[in-house]
């Protein structure tokens, strides 16, 4: 079974997040990029699919700045091969990448494809539902746990108030991680390290297609801020935020 | 004095028992040629002459347990005395008319006062370390009930050996000093070189002289016989230590301790089995005397957890020697965390350096830990804290998960300008490190420590966001590359900075930036800020308006105390600012670590703990009575205390301070408000 993961990087929300001159982005200066948490669960399901049944694990990410850590660290932490998408641009929408990483999986012969359940920068959940359609491929998003089942595969999916239900995929199939059996595991530096020195990170080159109707941002800004709470007895806290 | 057939039976046992006893010691050197390679190989005869001093003079026993100590040096000087007793016994035995007794010489007369008062000290000795051992059964002796221990010393091996090695001391010596007594009285010579001997020869005037010389003779072969018989028994008994001590003393480390061995294998660093251990640390097992000293000092086995140093060495020791080493040496044994340590003891250890200092016979169990974690680490298997604090550290270059941008938002409530010394040349680069810069507690401290330097006119600034935190802990966790990569960060940045000093108020940064840095290419002058208040202090620099009037007791960190011998520098600055400073019963090279360090403070506490040792500490300090300020030189310290004053209930009797609020308040400099409605 081949497991494609698109790992996808989203601003680190431990900077603060300011608009820029045009009004309508985010200020990339002062930004810091990261893996997406999801995404780093939906690798570690896809690594404890490969340490429990056979399994090839192929991390794919769109060819960006500092792109090469993450993919030398999911190498680091066992996955088989990293993939590195050229020609498309990163900050097309969920709809967009959609299609550049089904044309991905599919030429890589994915037989699942695990993305994050969502991020920072799709909280909608869009890219999972939007690789599928273009795979005409089934889709469940919030997975908590996957198992392989006969040729297809065993998902669990998480509803409000903690209610699960069971279900059967046959593949290929695309699904959305919430949150993978256990923490993602640690990838230590000197392991990633070496792995830099020794692995080569493939490419690959996708022209996306022309696509259908779509949306752009007209604005952005932070809300505004409203007085705040009063303390109750009085005492007002100084300093904080100096 | 021996017959013909009797000196033919004793040489070819001594044949006998020298062969069985090679096998046991050439074993032993295979074993040890199979840890990986160490350097121990410079200055030896400055080592051994070292080591032997030392051991003359028993210094390494006298850190703690001093009446213990007394006795086995009662043992020691006995036992060494008597090496020239049984060469002259065997004098005595094959040469025919060979004696010391009865002898007007005053020589051999002093050598007889010896050999009788020695025999009586190591009796003596003796008899108090069985008594000790078997009836008094102190506490600190025993291993807490959740530390991993060989089946061997569960079933009682330890106090078996102890007993084998005790009986085999008092048979040989106390036969010795017997077989004197029969010869005295059976020649009937008064020799008063021998008095206590003689009293005993008072007893035996009056048997028959076939009995006196048959008793001379049992005497003989029970102190003789048995030193011989007890060869072969040499490699397996804890009695092994007065050969390999010494030796291990004298191979010991000659780097500073507070620089880590660097990864020789990358493949596969660290440790896992036994023979992944640096020889000189498979040695360790072997030196090892089972004292429990290490656990006794040891922060995290007195907080209940399963870690005990002691049996660390203990089970590397009884795994050597029960099976699995093939008679080629080749080892088959369970790994460390199977065999001599388990995963959780490993983690519960703190580095702070009580167990190898306190060691008598120079063994580092610590050094064994730090190589346990590093391959855990890169097997990528430790606490989830842990790895979410090292992939912050990785991320954002600190451990709070902060943005490196806020690294020096501290500096913003402080009426004057901190230099970028990432930008202009400064005297002195403050390396601010983790804590000092995004704890709140710790920001006024480092606040005080701007005010000061400020007002005593000092050059000085700050790297702001370009910092990022210099990787002690994270190396001491066990996170090799990581520290490396930060540690490269670092000496890049400050290539690029121009500064004469490095000065940092953080133990665990001063430690890395001195000891651990020069090995990766940073040499730099690294000053504590306690040595430099102390300097400001002494040049008047730094003038005292209003000495400060308070009973106060000082914690020595770790890090900046046994690692790094600086344990003057801030009592100095304390007294000189005026407070009256009392010390706590563990102080200096004693001191008990507050339980934060070797990357402690980013895991949880043992579900076994049944105290934490900050509140321990705490109540060492308020036990002095009238103490008002428990004073640190460590930010990692002022958060534990802070926390430990209030969670063992003692928030009205102490607070915690820094030794700079001393100096702030001594100047009467304008203090921050934390400070202010403290005093």
């Amino acid at each position: 079974m081949i497991i494609v993961v698109p790992l996808n990087l989203v601003p680190d929300l431990v900077e603060d997040l300011e608009v820029d001159g045009s009004g309508a982005a985010l200020e990339t200066d002062g930004l810091k990029f990261k893996l997406n948490e999801f995404d780093d669960h939906a690798l570690e399901e896809a690594l404890l699919i490969k340490d429990s049944d056979q399994a090839q694990v192929l991390a794919l990410a769109l060819d960006t700045e500092n792109i090469d850590k993450v993919l030398f660290t999911a190498l680091a932490k066992g996955a088989d091969r990293a993939v590195k998408i050229t020609g498309a641009d990163a900050a097309a929408s969920s709809r967009a990448l959609g299609s550049v990483f089904a044309e991905a999986a599919r030429q890589l012969d994915a037989d699942l494809v695990l993305t994050g359940v969502q991020s920072v920068a799709d909280l909608e959940g869009q890219l999972g539902p939007a690789v599928a359609a273009a795979l005409q491929a089934p889709f469940i998003g919030v997975v908590t746990n996957i198992t392989v089942a006969g040729a297809g595969v065993a998902v669990r999916k998480e509803y409000a108030s903690g209610i699960t239900a069971d279900f059967e995929m046959d593949l290929p199939a695309v699904i959305g991680v919430q949150a993978a059996r256990q923490t993602p595991r640690y990838a230590p530096v000197s392991k990633v390290r070496q792995i830099q020195d020794s692995a080569t990170l493939e490419e690959l080159s996708i022209t996306p297609g022309a696509g259908g109707a779509q949306v752009s941002i007209s604005a952005m800004a932070h809300p505004e801020r409203g007085e705040g709470a009063k303390n109750a007895v009085g005492y007002r806290r100084t300093g904080a935020g100096a | 004095m021996l017959s013909l057939a009797e000196r033919l039976a004793f040489g070819w046992l001594v044949i006998v028992c020298l062969y069985y006893a090679q096998i046991g010691f050439v074993q032993m050197i295979r074993i040890i040629r199979q840890g990986a390679a160490a350097q121990r190989s410079d200055n030896l005869i400055r080592r051994f002459a070292l080591a032997l001093a030392i051991v003359g003079l028993q210094l390494p026993l006298f850190k703690i347990r001093p009446i213990v100590s007394i006795f086995h040096a009662f043992i020691f000087f006995g036992f060494s005395f008597y090496i020239l007793v049984n060469v002259n016994d065997m004098l005595e035995a094959y040469i025919h008319g060979w004696t010391t007794l009865g002898r007007d010489s005053l020589l051999l007369g002093g050598f007889n006062l010896l050999a009788d008062l020695f025999s009586i000290f190591v009796l003596v000795g003796m008899l108090f370390f069985l008594a000790r051992r078997f009836l008094a059964k102190p506490k600190v002796l025993e291993f807490n009930d959740n530390v991993l221990l060989h089946p061997d010393v569960r079933q009682g091996g330890i106090r078996f050996d102890s007993l084998v090695v005790g009986v085999f001391i008092l048979l040989h010596v106390g036969s010795r000093w017997l077989g004197t007594a029969f010869a005295l009285a059976g020649e009937g010579i008064s020799d008063p070189s021998l008095p206590t001997a003689s009293i005993v020869a008072g007893f035996l005037v009056g048997a028959s002289p076939e009995a006196l010389e048959l008793g001379r003779h049992i005497c003989w072969w029970l102190a003789m016989g048995l030193i011989v018989v007890f060869l072969p028994y040499f490699p397996r008994s804890k009695h092994l230590h007065i050969m390999v001590a010494p030796v291990n003393l004298a191979l010991n480390r000659r780097t500073p301790k507070g620089a880590m061995d660097s990864v020789a294998d990358a493949a596969n660093p660290g440790a896992k089995d036994i023979t992944d251990l640096p020889w000189p640390q498979v040695l360790d097992a072997y030196a090892c005397i089972m004292c429990t000293r290490c656990h006794e000092v040891c922060p995290a086995h007195e907080s209940g957890t399963p870690l005990s140093p002691s049996a660390l060495e203990i089970n590397k020791r009884y795994m050597l020697r029960s099976g699995g080493v093939a008679a080629d040496g080749i080892i088959d044994l369970p790994s460390l965390l199977e065999g001599a340590i388990s995963e959780d003891a490993v983690w519960a250890c703190t580095a702070c350096y009580a167990c190898v200092d306190v060691c008598p016979v120079g063994n580092e169990p610590l050094m064994d830990i730090l190589a346990i974690r590093r391959r855990l680490v890169f097997d990528a298997a430790m606490p989830d804290e842990l790895a979410t604090v090292l992939k912050s550290v990785d991320e954002q270059g600190n451990s709070f998960g902060e943005s490196a941008r806020r690294r020096p938002n501290w500096t913003k409530s402080l009426d004057f300008e901190i230099k970028d010394a990432a930008k202009e040349p400064v005297e002195y680069l403050w390396f601010v490190g983790d804590f000092a810069s995004f704890n709140e507690s710790c920001q006024e401290v480092s606040r005080n420590v701007a005010r000061v330097l400020q007002a005593a006119g000092v050059d000085f600034g700050i790297l702001g966001k370009a910092e990022k935190t210099a990787g002690n802990d994270i190396r001491r966790v066990g996170e090799e590359g990581l520290f490396e990569a930060l540690a490269e960060d670092n000496i890049k940045t400050l290539e690029g900075c121009d500064f004469k000093k490095i000065f940092t108020t953080d133990p665990h940064t001063f430690n890395a930036l001195k000891n651990e840095y020069p090995a990766l290419g940073g040499e730099y002058e690294v000053v504590h800020y306690s040595t430099l208040l102390l300097e400001l202090l002494q040049s008047g620099q730094i003038s005292i308006t209003k000495p400060v009037e308070a009973k106060v007791t000082y914690h020595d960190p770790c890090y900046l105390g046994r690692y790094n011998g600086i344990y003057e520098a801030p009592r100095e600055v304390m007294r000189l600012c005026g407070v009256d400073l009392v010390e706590m019963p563990r102080n200096r090279e004693k001191s008990f670590c507050c339980g934060a360090g070797g990357g402690r403070i980013w895991m949880p506490d043992h579900e076994d703990m049944t105290q934490r040792p900050s509140e321990n500490r705490i109540d060492e300090a308020v036990a002095l009575g009238g103490v008002t300020y428990f004073t640190v030189a460590c930010p990692k310290d002022m958060t534990m205390y802070s926390d430990a004053v209030k969670t063992s209930g003692h928030e009205a009797d102490m607070a915690v301070r820094d030794i700079v609020d001393f100096v702030v308040q001594a100047m009467e400099l304008p203090q921050g408000e934390a400070l202010a409605a403290n005093v």
